[in-house]
């Protein structure tokens, strides 16, 4: 019994302790953000390098995605919707549903999926390669150099993206506005306008790069964190993979309290 | 021994320092001549391609050009010498430090080929001092410890 008291109060502290260590972290990133001595011509290289791999490169697959995922489920919810005889209230639920919900958390999923690993592991290999000290020899910061553009880039990219999920799920609306309900392109477009709230979009914009800050700033962490050892290579991307996860989650949580008031 | 000496003559001179080791390798996602091309581009904020023709004119000395797109994995010894080499060169009014050439040129079996490489980049440097075990000074050609 007092061993597993022990073990919680030891994990409670820990997960304290980690809490408060990336809260900190995010504090320094943030305060060099502002600081114009951070944009130099390396790291604007490799911002243009790490937006092209995260953004660009796939393109083709979230495109694809967003058109298949997205039509599907405003297919789904615009049969609900009829079925309920709720249409009055199909531009509200659109909006809320799409661009301040689904398409912010389908972003940072697939992003945290395969940018999130890859940066995990890339820190933790530079670690391990000891590339971080070469860095540091040559005077070189590795938080303007290597964690801002990839940090900065996360922010950039989850934005970008749903935005672009929401044009695609919003624009295969149509299609099924016109299949369900028999809604003209104009009165499904005057629709979604009459909808649009400010105050949504603002929440949209503040939780995709919240999103983006913390599903970039967390795996840098935990790769920061392997040691000398090539085994602690997967450690580091598990525990920073756990983590990102538990981020979203929680600023997924906080965005709805932050809607609800 | 070794290390602690070569820590005492670093320790003052990180802002010049231009070390050549394997405790400083190059970075592996990097292309070679991003990696020499990086400390002018993050010090002295050289675009991208004024420090990309400058990487390649210091190569061609070396009649090594064609390295410039290879990473780490795919370069020779000697080839990757000259590019940690060439990198140290870069930082401004550079003081070169080589620690144990040997370990990254094993193949080499006596130090013309260190010699000859400093040689065509002298105009890049201000000083360059070569740290090394006492064991290896035939390589040096070294007869008298005590006076060199």
């Amino acid at each position: 019994m007092t061993e597993l008291i022990e073990r919680i109060g030891k994990t409670s502290m820990d997960s304290t302790a980690t809490f408060r260590d990336i809260l900190s972290f995010a504090f320094t990133i943030l305060a060099r953000m502002f600081q114009k001595k951070t944009y130099s011509s390396a790291m604007k290289m490799v911002l243009v390098n790490q937006i092209y791999f995260t953004s660009v490169q796939i393109l083709p697959l979230f495109t694809a995605i967003s058109i298949i995922f997205g039509s599907l489920l405003i297919g789904i919810v615009f049969q609900i919707i009829k079925n309920m005889g709720l249409a009055e209230y199909l531009g509200r639920i659109l909006m809320g549903l799409v661009v301040t919900e689904l398409s912010p958390f389908i972003t940072v999923l697939l992003i945290a999926l395969r940018s999130s690993s890859a940066i995990n592991a890339e820190i933790a290999v530079m670690k391990v390669n000891k590339e971080l000290r070469t860095l540091d020899t040559f005077n070189i910061d590795v938080i303007d150099y290597l964690f801002m553009p990839r940090i900065m880039n996360g922010v950039v990219s989850v934005v970008l993206l749903s935005a672009l999920f929401s044009i695609l799920a919003l624009t295969s609306g149509m299609l099924f506005s016109k299949l369900i309900f028999g809604m003209s392109f104009n009165v499904y477009t005057n629709v979604l306008l009459k909808s649009a709230d400010f105050y949504d979009i603002v929440i949209s914009l503040i939780k995709c790069c919240t999103f983006g800050f913390f599903i970039t700033l967390i795996p840098i962490r935990s790769g920061l964190h392997a040691s000398y050892d090539l085994t602690s290579i997967p450690v580091a991307v598990l525990h920073g993979m756990v983590n990102v996860f538990i981020a979203i989650v929680l600023i997924e949580v906080l965005s709805l309290i932050l809607i609800s008031i | 021994m070794l290390d602690k000496e070569l820590s005492d003559f670093t320790a003052n001179k990180k802002q010049t320092l231009g070390l050549i080791s394997m405790d400083a390798p190059l970075i592996s996602n990097l292309d070679v001549w991003v990696n020499i091309a990086l400390i002018k581009q993050y010090h002295e904020n050289l675009p991208k391609k004024t420090a990309k023709n400058l990487t390649l004119h210091y190569l061609q000395r070396y009649r090594m050009e064609y390295i410039a797109d290879k990473r780490n994995s795919a370069l020779t010894h000697k080839e990757r010498f000259i590019v940690m080499l060439l990198r140290a060169a870069m930082v401004k009014d550079s003081i070169i430090v080589l620690d144990r050439p040997f370990t990254i040129i094993p193949d080499v079996q006596d130090d013309r080929f260190i010699y000859d490489a400093l040689q065509l980049i002298s105009d890049s440097f201000k000083e360059c001092h070569i740290f090394d075990y006492m064991w290896f000074k035939d390589r040096y050609g070294i007869i008298n410890v005590e006076k060199s």
